[in-house]
């Protein structure tokens, strides 16, 4: 194999090889970092040169269709995509074996039997395993750096006419050089002004979804990927996620209670959408983004405010964000190669430290010990102070822990990956699309959006989010658990803590929803 | 089509026509002329436009399925990869690549159905195989672009609204050729409203000198779909039966 490989390699000096015809061998596998129904993602090495890749599996044995539609959008989009925040496509490499005409097909129990795998220049992060990272906080100079690059990202995007259509925390990888860039296109498609072809609506993860999708359009444009932007804006500045429906009609409630209640008036044709009527509140809510996020500086909520707008015509277009005031004054976005090195995090792997957390947790309980330290997301700093804010803090072996939560500090090899599914308590980061029997991606399912393994996490993030709810006035200031917030943030706190502040919250208090989710 | 065809894959492998009609080796030994190739690229590309009026596709998914299997025999040769699975491979992944996605199950129906001879059928199990190999053969590069596009604002612009039908006509015969191979789509595009004008003695010239574009090589490209009609002509059923008796072992 290791002859085969070199002898590849001299061939290859002048030219690239050709996609798909090289072998996965020439990788080494070192360690998981996302997991779905679509395949797992690996971190690896590349035998030859000693480059970190990412390899992302395509599972192809038990497909009925063929090459997944999926993988075949992102290919053909990635193929085309080329851009300092679109995550590269370096090449297709395949399973030996596969093919009955193979030469050096001795390995005859080879596991990787079957596969495709799709090579992605390796990135240590995602935004939303970094962010839930404990006692991590985001300077403001940080986070216009990663919504600068996000939104540069997606105007390159939107003006090569192709729609992402599951913006989210997890498919937004940051490399430790600060540089972010937008991953999985399994769901992103080309559109063109002209022809108006009908499109799903059932896409992007439910809290990121706009509400022309919730109400059952099927004629939309690059606005809906600025929505999800918008949410992932809002989540940056007030250290959780905003709007956390566990099913459409909920999430919607969830928006208009935020945005207000869509009329003729602010969104003209919205009374003919599909399911308006199905939808429509029984009474009318005033818009009070304004109100929820008065803590945000004045720049960041005018943004925001433009971004969420329920109308998708009246809703900021990527390049005009860019152009908003937020990001030209102080304190500027900062240079993204001044930002923190963090240890490597993904979705995938906090989510496990969080199991491990959980766990230590119930045994905690059951001692009848005080909780452990627990940690929600924390808000941004507001000084400018910007870098290598708390060291200490950072997960990691070579960071110490805040002693409560010796488990928490799980290294890259420390992972368990036979055990990721279904963890007694466990709750879902995303509920699954759609309500019911929703055909449309059966291979979107599993768990870690990292490298696209999997939109719609099955089980996932920790459960703090879900007695969080939406912010509320009601508890400012309500004694946050250290860190040193600023007394203007809410901070959630899942055991106990004031979550309510809005009666209709029915995920209140209710950490085992997800057994009654559609999946 | 999304992106810009300029910065594309497809036109960066814009072949040159010498290219484009190689005849691998392997298949030569089997007597395999470039005419019979040329012959049986077209017998495929008849079979793959059969195949899609009755799994109901759209025009594009015809032409990008054309492409792929075109684009297929630049690489590969025919005795290995035999045309009667690329054809119904490349449909199957172009439907996909297009968003217009066709069962498998229901390609080996229709191919069942409309082909007696025994040659013609494959199973499903052998298209999937063979969408792999065909994905290799295209090295993942799946996005073509094609003159349709541009068709409806030139003809409205050079005032040939009405021979719309006449022109996609013309549009959908050049891919019995490989000139998607080795022209930009817009100069086929241009190259067909230019024989549908003549068609409708439809005097353009002044048109088509505002449009800054080479029309010595809208004229060639326009020859080239002419000559082929001529030589359509005479290609008999026997003469294509003779061609694709050579791929048999």
């Amino acid at each position: 194999m290791a002859a085969a490989a070199a002898a590849a390699g001299q061939l290859n000096l002048e030219e690239s090889p050709s996609w798909g015809s090289r072998s996965v061998e020439c990788f080494q596998k070192l360690d998981q970092i996302g997991e779905g129904t679509y395949g797992q993602v690996y971190m690896a090495k590349e035998k030859q040169t000693g480059e970190v890749v990412a390899l992302k599996k395509i599972r192809m044995d038990n497909e009925k269709e063929g090459f997944p539609i999926t993988a075949i959008r992102e290919i053909k989009l990635l193929r085309k995509l080329q851009h300092d925040n679109v995550i590269k496509l370096k090449e297709i490499v395949t399973s030996p074996g596969r093919e009955e005409n193979e030469q050096d097909n001795t390995d005859s129990n080879n596991r990787y039997k079957g596969s495709i795998y799709m090579v992605f220049e390796y990135m240590d992060h995602d935004l939303t395993g970094l962010s839930d990272r404990p006692g991590l906080r985001f300077s403001i100079p940080q986070i216009k750096c990663y919504m600068r690059q996000l939104l540069t990202g997606l105007h390159y995007c939107h003006v090569n006419q192709v729609l992402h259509r599951d913006i989210k925390g997890s498919n937004l990888l940051i490399d430790n050089e600060g540089n972010l860039k937008l991953a999985d296109f399994g769901l992103a498609r080309s559109f063109s002004s002209e022809h108006n072809a009908s499109l799903t609506n059932r896409v992007i993860t439910l809290w990121y979804r706009p509400p022309e999708l919730l109400l059952g359009a099927t004629k939309y444009g690059p606005a809906v990927d600025m929505w999800s932007v918008g949410c992932i804006f809002a989540e940056l500045l007030h250290g959780k996620p905003i709007l956390t429906g566990k099913n459409e009609p909920e999430q919607l409630n969830k928006i208009f209670e935020l945005c207000g209640t869509p009329d003729e008036m602010n969104w003209p044709g919205v009374s003919k959408m599909p399911w308006y009527s199905k939808f429509k509140p029984a009474r009318p809510m005033k818009r009070r983004i304004r109100d929820f996020f008065r803590h945000f500086d004045r720049h960041a909520l005018e943004l925001l405010d433009k971004m969420l707008a329920l109308d998708p015509s009246q809703r900021i277009g990527a390049k005009d964000a860019l152009d908003a005031e937020y990001f030209w004054t102080d304190p500027l976005p900062c240079d993204p190669k001044s930002l923190p090195k963090y240890e490597s995090s993904h979705e995938f792997q906090t989510k496990k430290r969080r199991q491990q957390q959980r766990q230590n947790e119930e045994m905690a309980k059951r001692q009848k010990l005080p909780h452990p330290h627990q940690h929600s997301r924390l808000p941004p700093i507001q000084q400018q102070s910007g870098q290598a804010h708390h060291p200490q803090q950072w997960a990691g072996p070579n960071h110490p822990m805040n002693v409560s939560q010796p488990i928490l500090s799980s290294g890259p090899s420390h992972h368990q990956y036979g055990k990721q599914h279904g963890p007694p308590g466990g709750q879902s980061r995303y509920p699954s699309v759609g309500n019911s029997g929703n055909g449309f991606y059966p291979d979107r399912g599993g768990q870690g959006g990292n490298y696209g393994a999997g939109s719609y996490p099955s089980q996932g993030r920790g459960q703090q989010y879900h007695g969080s709810g939406m912010p509320s006035t009601g508890h400012r200031g309500a004694a946050p658990v250290g860190y040193g917030v600023p007394p203007n943030y809410s901070q959630s706190n899942q055991y106990g803590g004031p979550n309510a502040g809005r009666g209709h919250n029915v995920m209140s208090g209710n950490r085992n929803h997800q057994y009654g989710w559609p999946q | 089509m999304a992106a810009n065809f300029w910065t594309s894959s497809h036109c960066k492998h814009l072949l040159d026509p010498e290219e484009v009609d190689i005849v691998l080796p392997i298949d030569k030994e089997r007597g395999i002329s470039v005419e019979d190739f040329k012959l049986i690229k077209l017998h495929m590309a008849n079979y793959i436009a059969k195949l899609a009026q009755h799994v109901k596709v759209r025009q594009r998914v015809v032409a990008t399925a054309i492409t792929y299997m075109r684009r297929v025999y630049i690489r590969r040769p025919m005795t290995e990869y035999d045309p009667r699975l690329v054809a119904p491979a490349c449909l199957y992944l172009a439907s996909k690549a297009e968003e217009s996605t066709v069962q498998a199950r229901l390609l080996v129906f229709y191919i069942k159905k409309l082909y007696s001879d025994d040659k013609y059928r494959y199973e499903i199990k052998d298209i999937l195989e063979m969408e792999m190999k065909v994905l290799e053969a295209l090295d993942y590069y799946l996005v073509v672009f094609h003159p349709y596009r541009a068709l409806p604002q030139l003809l409205q612009d050079a005032g040939m609204s009405d021979a719309t039908q006449l022109t996609w006509g013309i549009v959908n015969d050049t891919y019995k050729m490989d000139l998607i191979l080795i022209h930009p789509p817009h100069l086929i595009a241009l190259a067909s409203i230019y024989i549908a004008s003549v068609l409708k003695d439809k005097e353009n010239t002044a048109w088509f000198e505002e449009l800054r574009v080479d029309m010595n090589v809208v004229k060639n490209i326009a020859m080239e779909i002419l000559d082929f009609y001529d030589s359509h002509k005479i290609i008999t059923d026997e003469r294509v039966l003779a061609a694709m008796m050579k791929l048999n072992k």
